[in-house]
């Protein structure tokens, strides 16, 4: 385990790190203050016009200053729209890791410590979904939920749909480290005296297992996050993820893509280029991090 | 030597002869977005099916470009009285299988027609065709009816004698007149793989010989997907598509290999606004403001990319009840000022639903409506869905304001207020789709009159003043007339043969 | 005897995942909109469509219609697709040919790609180039596939125009039926843009992969054994450490073809590369139910057969394998 300092010492001693954490805090920065410094309200009807749609950047012949980075489809300044997608890109990347986390934890924990034939059941059921692929489990859920539960219902809850499915479909990472390290815990003395002690397995998995655990969790968190952010791009670029009027950077995406033929090229790159910095910040970021705190963990190796 | 010569000058000759008749034969390589379903031109009331029927068959009489009639297998016709039309039948005129057409043949198709489930609404005005003799026949409707020529578009007379004993019509079953056809058409068809092509050839005996079509043989392959469709035509792979997909509209018009043939459609695309489930809505004022919110002009131009022509009315140029006095309207300050008149300064929150894929730019067109409608103070709910989903939506009246578009089966304005303007009867069938339950008892009326009066001007009238009056109440929200596209390269000259109904005349067809 | 009962056991299993994805797939349609919309015209009346509906069957009990469905579906008839009016079991696999030669494109692209990078960045972790390899991968993953694609697409076609931008091109039809892009160079050109896309997202996997197991193999004191006879170099490298690479690879790549499928459906979408997945998202758009079901029942088939013959493999060749001190 590194402590504290020697963690920031090493921080500090590299420009890459330092880098990736100044992009990731701006652009988080950029999302949360979005409601007061983006220059239009994307999602106000009363501020758009179709008139001003389809507009190019500010600095090209027919752009205004108005819309810096020109206008989408409907109207919509491009540069309002990617802070506020950027924050529901963000949003749902954050809600997915959470769900995955805690049920690969939960579900770790009890297949480590507990062994036997839940241990099999529950890693064979992880092997499956694993090799599943959560891009196309996801696309089939959300296939399926948006037909079964009809466009309304799919339109508004499609945010928490978004971080279910991905939450549910990412569990088995957590489950397999956390599990590894459970395994490893289990072998040591102390285990055995609150064993002795008398002390419920749920009470030992939990505050003394757990805390001893928290490190490799920590450090694939910052990974899947980034990982959750791809997924929900990819998906709502689909046309399965966030609906047209509340739009992430996947949907932007999409909504734009068609215009690259007609020569509208800002309504995809700029938010493209948002993305591609946030998801390649964070990744390095999480490099970083698993190769301070736990160079095992290379994703190679899984 | 020159016994040689002269033989090989007159194989020579003849090689020559030969290449310029192979060199005259016109093939045309089409795509439609689907096949047709069955042979069977009673089975199934669809565009697809018209279109096939215009190829294989011929109707008593047809629409002309500027919606009037021509005769085809009626060379002429006159109105006896009040009920009755005669029509005079041309002579001589031959069946694929080699039978000649009469009097019996019409009246055979006629009956079949009646029994038909897609094409019996359409005769139900209509008593009986009587055989006068071998080529004449009268239609008989059981009161004055002024739209028997209109109707009589969808007599395609079949070859009775053909179909004798094999007639019946299944929905996509495995019926005789679904796999095979005798009619009096341009086109036989000599190979169907169903799904995959079908090849045509031009029918040697066809009886009109002052027809300027060239094309010999057809071969049709449906494509269903958009881009594939449109790559095959700007690749050389067919030589015709249609409907061209809006997204392309603006390329293929840039490709100088290829023409885009443009009209302003019939199809006027609306929206409802349900009365039933809005209070505000049985004000007109509320209703005049939400029509002077909305910026059809500016939809039609940004969103439809002049691919559209803005609508005040549903009639469009053309038809009896066109009014052109009565334009597309749009003034924000006007429609803020009604609401504030009407009560509703505060505004209003309701729920649109919208199909997104059977309009042309349907969803988007809905979006920027509700993004209008915020502007005076009307919070609007919107979901879009895919068309098997919206139309049962639809029938329950699940939202508050919705879209319809709606396409005259008889190229006449009564057709329209018919089914979305006259009071809901679920007896009669008036108003079926009329979802906004716009009521108004002078518009039925009068509705009601146009389909008993035969003559024109006093038709004209009537009909002009149920636009006048919807006008005035806003009885919906008029957005836009769809255009029709087709394409075909250079040398192709489709413009000379499609219409407004959608029915490309291919028997007429030219090529370079 | 044992890969008897094993090819049981899984034939067991997949059975099963079948049948709970043809019951899922089966009960959406109740959701679905009217298959009788696409049927009829719009003015027939009310009273005649439900006289439809009884005849088609429509108005049974569930079960009732699940097991005629069931039936069918044992037969490979699957419904008919309601946009395409054929077969919905046809309509996917003649798009498979599509599939296939993009997944090949892109198979032959990275494959002959990742290996010798992957195995360069393992012999040398420490120079540039391994470095730069390593960096670039990042990248390669930062980066979603249907970007990459994207802007392949918007500089190679639509801003330089030197390759097309959409579809398949010229195909020429083998004499089983097969219409293959690879004879034709306008085919050719048309699988240059999507392969690479495709390609692009499994290399920096592959890459990483490689390296990591080829550094975990030359660690092992198999390999240290093969150093101490006084083999050359390459022999170490190339043949025994390379060779028992492989078979992780192997095995962790096939795991890799449910994410091969979801990446396939990006590209096809974005290059409307008239394959099953562009297929299949064009049935979720236009809520064609039997085409949705069909093509979850086919995907299911095809993931359920290729991770058996990985298991297969690996547990035939993994006794073999069992390097004394490595970590198997």
């Amino acid at each position: 385990m590194l402590s504290l300092s020697a963690f920031t010492r090493r921080f500090l001693a590299d420009p890459t790190a330092i880098g990736a954490f100044i992009v990731v805090a701006a652009l988080v920065a950029m999302a949360v203050l979005a409601p007061w410094i983006a220059p239009h309200d994307p999602y106000d009807p009363l501020q758009i016009d179709i008139m001003d749609s389809e507009m190019p950047p500010s600095w090209m012949p027919g752009g205004e200053e108005r819309f810096l980075l020109g206008t989408d489809p409907q109207g919509r300044g491009v540069l309002s729209t990617i802070m506020h997608g950027t924050g529901i890109s963000l949003l749902i990347g954050i809600g997915a890791v959470i769900v995955q986390a805690f049920i690969g934890v939960s579900l770790g924990l009890i297949s480590g410590y507990r062994g036997g034939w839940i241990d099999s059941f529950l890693m064979r059921l992880a092997d499956i979904q694993m090799s599943l692929s959560t891009l196309m489990l996801a696309i089939i859920s959300l296939a399926v939920f948006s037909a079964a539960f009809g466009p309304e219902a799919y339109a508004q809850y499609a945010i928490f749909f978004l971080i279910l499915v991905i939450g549910v479909a990412e569990w088995p990472r957590y489950a397999r480290t956390v599990r590894a390290s459970v395994l490893a815990e289990k072998k040591k003395e102390y285990v055995d005296a609150a064993r002795i002690i008398g002390l419920a397995p749920r009470i030992i998995m939990r505050r003394h297992i757990l805390p001893n655990t928290l490190t490799p969790v920590l450090v694939i968190s910052t990974i899947q996050v980034a990982e959750a952010i791809v997924t929900e791009a990819a998906l709502s670029f689909l046309g399965l993820g966030m609906p047209v009027n509340r739009p992430s950077l996947g949907s932007l995406i999409r909504s734009g893509f068609e215009f690259i033929f007609s020569g509208s090229w800002w309504i995809t790159l700029f938010p493209a280029i948002v993305l591609i910095l946030l998801i390649l910040s964070i990744n390095l970021l999480g490099d970083w991090l698993r190769d301070t705190l736990n160079p095992k963990l290379r994703r190679g190796e899984d | 030597m020159k016994f040689f010569r002269s033989i090989t000058g007159a194989a020579v000759l003849a090689a020559v002869l030969a290449g310029a008749g192979i060199a005259d034969a016109k093939t045309l390589k089409m795509a439609y977005d689907a096949d047709p379903v069955s042979l069977d031109p009673h089975e199934q009331l669809s565009g697809g099916t018209l279109q096939l029927s215009h190829m294989l068959f011929d109707p008593l009489v047809r629409w002309t470009k500027d919606l009037g009639f021509e005769g085809r297998i009626a060379k002429s016709w006159e109105r006896l009285d009040d009920v009755t039309v005669r029509f005079h039948l041309r002579q001589g005129v031959k069946f694929h299988s080699g039978n000649t057409l009469t009097a019996k043949d019409v009246k055979w198709t006629f009956d079949r027609l009646r029994t038909s489930p897609d094409f019996k609404g359409i005769f139900l005005p209509f008593k009986d065709m009587k055989i006068i003799d071998d080529h004449t026949v009268d239609l008989v409707t059981d009161g004055p009816f002024p739209l028997v020529l209109h109707d009589a578009t969808y007599i395609f007379p079949m070859d009775s004698k053909f179909y004798e004993g094999k007639a019946e019509i299944t929905k996509h079953g495995d019926s005789f007149a679904s796999q095979h056809a005798s009619g009096t058409g341009p086109f036989v068809i000599t190979s169907r793989e169903q799904g995959v092509r079908v090849e045509f050839t031009r029918f040697k005996d066809y009886w009109d010989k002052s027809s300027p079509g060239n094309v010999d043989k057809i071969i049709f392959t449906p494509i269903a997907e958009d881009p594939t469709r449109v790559a095959a035509l700007l690749s050389g792979d067919v030589d015709f598509i249609a409907p061209v997909p809006p997204t392309d509209l603006e390329r293929i018009d840039a490709d100088p290999n290829v023409d885009l043939v443009t009209m302003t459609g019939t199809r006027i695309i609306t929206l409802q606004m349900n009365q039933n489930r809005v209070e505000a809505f049985k004000d007109p004022k509320v209703r005049l403001a939400i029509v002077y919110a909305i910026n059809n002009a500016g939809i039609a131009k940004k969103i439809m990319k002049g691919f559209g022509t803005a609508a005040g009315q549903m009639s469009p140029e053309g038809y009896l009840g066109y009014n052109e006095k009565l334009t597309p309207r749009f003034d924000l300050a006007k429609a803020q000022a009604l609401m504030k008149e009407a009560g509703y300064g505060d505004g209003l929150s309701i729920s649109m639903m919208c199909p997104n894929n059977r309009y042309v730019n349907d969803a988007k067109i809905c979006e920027a409506a509700a993004n209008m409608l915020a502007k005076i103070k009307i919070k609007v709910d919107l979901t879009t869905m895919p068309k098997a989903q919206y139309w049962p939506k639809f029938d329950e009246r699940a939202a508050d304001i919705m879209m319809i578009g709606w396409h005259s089966d008889t190229e006449d304005s009564a057709n329209f207020y018919e089914f979305l303007s006259m009071t809901p009867n679920k007896d009669s069938g008036r108003g079926q789709y009329n979802s906004g339950n716009y009521s108004n008892a002078e518009v039925d009326r009068l509705t009601e009159a146009s389909l008993l009066e035969t003559d024109d001007a006093k038709r004209a009238e009537m009909l002009r003043k149920v636009e006048q009056i919807m006008y005035d109440e806003a009885a919906f929200v008029p957005l836009h007339w769809q255009d029709l596209s087709w394409a075909a390269r250079k040398g192709v000259n489709i413009e000379a043969v499609v219409n407004v109904q959608n029915f490309p005349y291919l028997g007429d067809l030219v090529i370079k | 005897m044992h890969i008897l009962a094993f090819l049981i056991r899984r034939s067991a299993q997949a059975v099963i995942v079948m049948l709970v994805i043809s019951v899922i797939g089966f009960s959406i349609q109740d959701q679905l909109g009217d298959p009788l919309r696409e049927l009829v015209g719009q003015s027939v009346s009310e009273a005649e469509r439900d006289a439809m509906r009884d005849r088609m069957g429509l108005n049974d009990p569930f079960w009732v219609q699940y097991f005629r469905f069931l039936g069918n579906a044992v037969h490979g008839d699957l419904g008919n697709s309601y946009f395409f009016k054929k077969p919905a079991l046809d309509v996917i696999l003649a798009k498979f040919p599509a599939t296939f030669e993009l997944v090949i494109g892109a198979t032959l692209i990275f494959v002959s790609i990742s290996i010798p990078a992957g195995v360069y960045c393992a012999i040398n972790p420490r120079s540039l180039l391994a470095r730069a390899i390593m960096g670039g991968s990042i990248i390669g993953i930062s980066v979603p596939i249907f970007l990459t694609a994207i802007f392949l697409i918007w500089i190679f076609a639509v801003e330089l125009g030197w390759m097309p931008s959409y579809g398949r091109g010229e195909t020429v039809t083998l004499p089983w039926g097969w219409p293959t892009g690879f004879l034709t160079r306008d085919g050719l050109a048309h699988l240059v843009l999507p392969s690479i896309s495709l390609a692009s997202i499994m290399l920096p996997l592959f890459v990483r992969l490689i390296r990591a197991e080829m550094m975990e193999t030359l660690g092992t004191e198999y390999v240290r054994f093969a150093w101490a006879k006084g083999l050359t170099a390459r022999r170490v490298w190339f043949v025994h450490a390379f060779r028992n690479t492989l078979l992780p690879v192997v095995t962790v790549g096939g795991m890799q073809i449910g994410t091969l499928i979801a990446y396939t459906i990006l590209t096809e979408t974005v290059f409307q590369w008239p394959g099953m997945g562009f297929l299949f998202l064009e049935a979720v758009n236009r809520v064609d139910t039997p085409l949705i079901i069909a093509y979850i029942i086919v995907v299911g088939l095809i993931f359920v057969v290729v991770n058996t013959i990985v298991d297969l493999v690996y547990t035939l060749i993994n006794p073999m394998v069992k390097l004394p001190g490595a970590q198997g």
